[in-house]
């Protein structure tokens, strides 16, 4: 065997880096989460200075378990985390396998779909409440009183003006609101992450096997059938990589949620804890650990996937 | 491609047109955005300008005045640039080393690695602004915006600068070694030349990645290390005032980095899912 030293230190800086990373700023959270630590009070000065005299235990867990905004974010992170993938997983399955023929500007048509996922998630943001999702101003507003003003204009038509005089006055949906805003969150966060599934399962369909198509077709299979038995479970895999890194990465979804409403009736696990943190460190640092139990769930069966892949 | 031979002509136009269609839709609030950009304040919010009006520059002739663009812009230049090569830095020799000196480890070490990625930044928020404000002194400086974006990057570069050097074979780099070659020759006169095109790609993704990132930049800046993503969150409502020039400036904010992506459609399968769909 040859000599080991060299390899390691060309690993060293990396490992080290990382490591630190992960260890130094995840311990001290942990140690908050132990203690009581506040950033400002006037009662008990002791507690704005972390020290493990303030030991409380599992004193903030508990006070983070009994709060209602925990269970409301944790709730609204698992409904905002499934409707994305439930669409983009759809969405992702459906134009993967349509645009996975040959057709003329194709290439075009995979630039203009895969293009949403280069926008940063602030612009991305912005152009959606604003431009698009507006209840006024936006492409949601113009489109509503657009609509409207053409109801109004045929009530003027004898015979079927009786028809529409009869029809309400639609209103605009406003995004901003608190029952609506996890919606824009959805919708915007959809339509970046779509064109994801779409290039990870068309990579995917690119290696499908054709001659067990052809044979499926010489059988006289339907599309259809060819679909669920031969490409759905030839995409299982991809699909379980795209659903588990998706989770991953949307539950941390954190400028979306501040753009759109500032929270309000919108609050996921990272926007609580921040929350927290204007004041109250050992709740946030608690929270933050319940969030790092909760992504490292999904992580250990992406990492199991992702590791026996690594061997072959 | 054979499956569509034999299938009707009514298919032979139906299918690619709704691929059209479909295309469209989804890039038409990137449309929209560069289409209102070319808008003044007032017209961009009257229905009856909606599509017809007289094009204007003077959003993105004033990007200076209403924003600070390019004091945003150049923050965002700096840290992703310098982000990208330190992660190439560290992350070339260690890939190196894995892919041809692997040790029982080493696959051990990638998947660890890759779990570092996946720690909810929102649970260390308040160590980091304790740690970079209190005791380091760091907070709002490029310097640890590089370095924030370099650790965060640095799984993902690792993970695909060892799936290509993989691929080469180990002769090559084994001969070099019978010559009497040194391994830093061996990084810069072999394995970089040959895997050119592959950490090309890498550090082309991982700018990308560097440049979109709106937890940290926001986070760990107020104004001297304040990147785009922080600019723009910054302006996050204007209540229809300015929607000609926010559209300008997020259009340059995006526009480069959506045409860089373009030409790395195939790394980023790679660079996000770590090698598991081939």
């Amino acid at each position: 065997m040859a000599n080991r030293t060299l390899p390691r230190l060309l690993q060293a800086p990396a490992v080290l880096m990382l490591l630190m990373w992960m260890l130094v700023p995840l311990g001290m959270t942990l140690f908050f989460s132990f203690i009581r630590y506040v950033l400002n009070s006037l009662r008990r000065p002791e507690w704005t200075t972390p020290s493990i005299e303030n030991w409380r235990g599992l004193g903030n867990y508990k006070y983070v378990l009994e709060a209602k905004d925990f269970w409301f974010a944790i709730q609204n992170s698992v409904f905002i985390v499934v409707s994305i993938l439930i669409f983009t997983v759809v969405f992702g399955l459906l134009i993967a396998v349509l645009v996975n023929r040959s057709f003329p500007g194709r290439g075009i048509v995979r630039v203009l779909l895969i293009s949403p996922f280069f926008v940063m998630p602030a612009v991305n943001a912005v152009l959606w409440i604003n431009m698009i999702l507006d209840p006024v101003l936006g492409l949601n507003g113009l489109a509503v009183a657009g609509i409207n003003d053409l109801v109004v204009g045929l009530r003027e038509f004898p015979l079927i003006g009786q028809f529409f005089s009869m029809w309400p006055e639609l209103k605009p949906i406003s995004f901003r609101a608190t029952q609506t805003s996890a919606y824009a969150v959805i919708m915007m966060v959809t339509w970046q992450w779509t064109p994801f599934a779409v290039l990870i399962f068309m990579t995917s369909l690119q290696s499908e096997d054709e001659s067990q198509k052809e044979a499926a077709m010489l059988d006289g299979a339907s599309a259809w059938s060819q679909f669920i038995n031969l490409t759905v479970p030839h995409l299982a895999r991809p699909i379980a990589i795209v659903v588990m890194i998706q989770s991953i990465f949307h539950l941390s979804l954190y400028a979306e949620i501040e753009i759109v409403s500032r929270g309000n009736g919108n609050k996921n696990l990272p926007y609580l804890i921040g929350e927290f943190t204007s004041n109250n460190i050992g709740a946030a640092s608690a929270t933050g650990i319940f969030a790092v139990i909760l992504a490292n769930i999904i992580a250990i069966f992406l990492l199991r996937m992702v590791g026996k892949s690594l061997m072959n | 491609m054979a499956a569509v031979a034999q299938t009707s002509p009514l298919s032979r136009v139906f299918w690619p047109a709704l691929a059209w269609i479909i295309a469209l839709i989804f890039f038409f609030p990137i449309f929209w955005l560069v289409f209102t950009s070319f808008k003044t304040d007032a017209d961009a919010v009257k229905p009856e300008h909606l599509f017809f009006f007289t094009p204007t520059l003077e959003n993105y002739a004033n990007m200076t005045e209403n924003y600070d663009y390019w004091r945003f812009a150049i923050n965002s230049v700096i840290t992703a640039t310098f982000a990208t090569a330190f992660a190439l830095v560290v992350g070339v020799p260690a890939a190196y080393a894995m892919a041809f000196d692997p040790s029982r480890h080493t696959k051990d070490i990638l998947v660890w690695m890759l779990s570092t990625k996946m720690l909810p930044a929102a649970a260390v928020l308040y160590p980091m602004t304790f740690l970079t404000k209190n005791m380091l002194g760091l907070f709002d400086t490029h310097f640890l915006i590089i370095v924030v974006l370099c650790l965060i990057n640095l799984p993902i570069v690792i993970w695909m600068l060892f799936t290509y050097f993989k691929e080469i074979p180990k002769d090559i780099i084994e001969a070099g070694k019978m010559d009497g070659v040194s391994t830093w020759g061996e990084i810069k006169d072999i394995l970089i030349p040959l895997a050119w095109g592959g950490i090309a790609s890498t550090a082309l993704l991982t700018f990308i990645f560097c440049w979109n990132e709106a937890y940290w930049t926001v986070r760990l800046t107020t104004i001297d290390a304040a990147t785009l993503s922080k600019l723009i969150e910054g302006n996050r409502a204007p209540e229809g005032l300015f929607f000609g020039r926010l559209s300008a400036v997020s259009t340059a904010a995006v526009g480069p980095i959506v045409v860089l992506g373009w030409f790395c459609q195939k790394q980023l399968v790679q660079g996000l899912t770590f090698g598991a769909v081939k």
